[in-house]
């Protein structure tokens, strides 16, 4: 069930993909309304096939890199749908849908997990934690695309060059107030994530915190997020520079997700988390 | 079918003959019904804007194009051979390709100007209103309002601005997305200054503030603007460091030699807003603002030149576009003509007779198939008889018809014709 589900996600996203290219091509509202309704239903089928999985495997599916990668875009898709409610940055979605695609043929192709999930993984508090962070490694990676797009647009009007590429971006203060949405929310969803990460190793592993190299890179993460917040509101760093800040944040953000989960070892490792051990009640 | 079209333009009648011309508003009623009394004149339209003042009268004969230019020319305080040279006429087809092409702002003195829609619009729900507009200038006008949408919708003529003024508004609206609410400082009182100020007024933004070398002209300006006092809006320049850091848009226009905003103040004014951008329009020859300033996070610099090429690429695009939207035109000329011709007799009864025929055809093609083991005489009898039934059915309406052609009139042989092709579901010939 859950894999009909995802190829029907993955076909809903790629569908999306073809009519926000044509968008971007014709500038037809039609299109970029066509778009949007194909990427809601794609994020409800989305939604369903990850229920249909946790309630298959009795975990929320996020044990291994395939479905990390599968919350991930999920978790892209809904903070990017959900912020442009308020934001109407209708570019976005011609960067979601193609990205949302990948990541999730990408999924399709990795390994399903070989055992099934720990005991320990079944918890709420699991669930909750995964979701929190996952979304707002969505969130923050749509305040990265907006900090593109920024970036792209103000280089644009600095050059004088206003052609069909400068037509086709929004303003600098519609994608300003769209980072500023994500990032804000993105901050405190992955504050949440950390504090409810940090409860359950406490109830069920016996510390708060373990130097994990997870948990080291998740907090160097958290720590440039809060610098990027203070300086945008205290020193007004909105145009180039909070871009590139921006840039460099999602950057160890990626490393964090990704890059700690292959290469270090430790309990949140991708191949050792389905193994989680601990002092079981 | 008779259609004229009688007018003058920017091109061809300087402005004191266009306002001369073009009646009051409140006299547009009274002026369509003296053009449908004239001799010959069926049905008008008039359109008067400030660039045109144009007639389009469904006509039966070609005196009624002299009476209607009779009429433009005369009881005008103006030398009536003066207004006949500017006027210019189209018939039929020609006249039906300058509206379409009026409408499409290919016509305008800016290309792909919007306004000129609105405008025809406007002379039309006037002339439909006094009733001088019916049938045939009915269908052409909305067919006009189409073509209109079409070209707008399908080339980019109205897509880029080709003034410097629009040029600005549409660059502030790609740094601030919306011109609400925001405030613009105009440094120096000079004249296209303030048509620039004007301009950003009327696109939303919410008031504006003037500095400048002697404070009395600042006052005098920034009260005009308001519409009222300008004494709270209005600066000296060495309040600019100040003032700067409270304004979203700046205009210099100053007669200085030296450089009055500086990469310093610039500076200062933007920590001031918290990195909120600030958009300078430098239109002073010698530049006012340093373009060092440019270089600043949230600072945007257009000096007068580069918003000239700006202009100048944009009408540049709008020439390719127009050759476009001269082919739609085209296009769309010839679909109104063949509706045009379809009005006539003789296509009518070519219609209805083909109808009866076809008809006749299949439901005899159906009886023969069901009836098996007719001889061929049999056959023929039953042909003779179908085609003799339609024969008779149709010899009325074709008499009617045929007569409607020798000697009704236009309008009553249309009017006519419409109905007959409405009664036998005929179709429009040139629908799309």
């Amino acid at each position: 069930m859950s894999s009909a589900l995802h190829c029907a996600t993955l076909a809903a996203y790629i569908l999306a993909t073809g009519l926000y290219l044509a968008f971007v091509v014709w500038q037809r509202r039609s299109l970029h309304l066509a778009g949007r309704v194909a990427l809601w239903a794609g994020f409800g089928l989305h939604t369903l096939a990850i229920c249909s999985a946790w309630l298959e495997s009795g975990a929320l599916p996020a044990t291994n890199l395939r479905q990390s990668l599968d919350i991930f875009s999920w978790g892209l898709m809904g903070a990017s749908l959900v912020i442009n409610l308020r934001r109407d940055v209708m570019i976005l979605g011609a960067l979601t849908a193609p990205l949302c695609s990948l990541l999730l043929l990408a999924a399709s192709v990795l390994p399903m997990p070989d055992a099934p999930p720990s005991k320990l993984l079944s918890s709420l508090w699991v669930a909750v934690h995964v979701i929190t962070v996952l979304a707002a490694y969505g969130l923050l990676a749509v305040t990265f695309l907006g900090g593109v797009l920024y970036l792209a647009q103000d280089s644009l009007i600095r050059a004088k060059n206003l052609g069909a590429a400068f037509r086709r971006l929004p303003s600098l203060t519609r994608l300003d107030a769209l980072n500023h949405s994500a990032l804000v929310a993105g901050f405190i969803l992955l504050t949440v994530g950390l504090i409810t990460g940090a409860i359950y190793a406490q109830i069920k592993l016996g510390s708060y915190w373990r130097w994990d190299p997870k948990e080291v890179w998740a907090l160097i993460t958290w720590l440039l997020y809060a610098a990027l917040i203070h300086t945008r509101l205290v020193q007004g760093w909105r145009g180039r520079r909070g871009a590139w800040l921006g840039a460099l944040a999602f950057g160890v953000l990626l490393f964090t997700f990704l890059g700690v989960g292959l290469l270090f070892p430790g309990y949140h490792a991708f191949d050792s988390l389905p193994k989680l051990e601990g002092n079981l009640p | 079918m008779n259609l004229v079209l009688i007018g003058l333009n920017h091109k061809t009648a300087p402005v004191e003959v266009r306002e001369c011309l073009a009646p009051k508003p409140e006299a547009l009623e009274e002026s369509l019904l003296e053009l449908t009394e004239l001799p010959g004149v069926r049905e008008a339209v008039m359109v008067a804007t400030c660039n045109r003042v144009e007639v389009l009268a469904v006509a039966d004969h070609d005196q009624a194009a002299q009476a209607i230019a009779a009429w433009l020319a005369g009881n005008k305080p103006l030398e009536p051979e003066a207004v006949r040279r500017a006027l210019y006429s189209h018939r039929g087809e020609e006249a039906v390709r300058h509206l379409f092409r009026v409408a499409a702002s290919l016509d305008s003195l800016v290309v792909g100007e919007p306004q000129i829609l609105g405008q025809i619009k406007e002379a039309y729900r006037a002339a439909a209103e006094a009733g001088a507009s019916r049938t045939v200038l009915n269908r052409l006008m909305h067919k006009t309002f189409q073509v209109a949408k079409r070209v707008r919708s399908e080339t980019n003529i109205g897509g880029a601005a080709v003034s410097v003024s629009y040029a600005a508004v549409e660059l502030a609206k790609k740094i601030f997305d919306d011109l609400h609410g925001l405030s613009a400082l105009l440094v120096g009182a000079g004249e296209m200054a303030e048509l620039a100020a004007e301009h950003l007024l009327a696109n939303g933004v919410e008031r504006v503030l003037v500095a400048n070398r002697t404070l009395e002209r600042a006052v005098e300006l920034a009260g005009r603007l308001a519409r009222g006092e300008g004494v709270g809006l209005a600066f000296g320049l060495g309040d600019l460091p100040e003032v700067l850091g409270r304004v979203d848009i700046v205009i210099t226009s100053t007669g200085a030699e030296h450089m009055v905003i500086t990469q310093d103040m610039a500076k200062k004014a933007v920590r001031s807003r918290r990195g909120k951008p600030v958009f300078f329009i430098d239109i002073a020859v010698p530049r006012d603002i340093e373009p060092r300033v440019g270089e600043l996070d949230g600072c945007f610099v257009y000096d007068i030149d580069d918003l000239t090429q700006v202009v100048e690429a944009n009408r540049e695009s709008r020439r390719g576009e127009a050759a476009r939207a001269e082919r739609i035109v085209a296009e769309e000329v010839v679909k109104f003509n063949r509706w045009l011709g379809s009005l006539d007799v003789v296509p009518t009864i070519a219609d209805l007779t083909k109808k009866a025929e076809d008809i006749r055809a299949a439901e005899l093609a159906r009886t023969l198939h069901d009836l098996n083991g007719l001889n061929p005489e049999q056959k023929e009898a039953l042909d003779n008889l179908t085609r003799a039934m339609i024969k008779k059915i149709l010899h009325d309406p074709i008499m009617f018809l045929k007569d409607q052609h020798f000697h009704a009139s236009d309008r009553a042989r249309r009017e006519q014709l419409a109905l007959v092709r409405r009664l036998f579901h005929l179709g429009e010939n040139g629908e799309d």
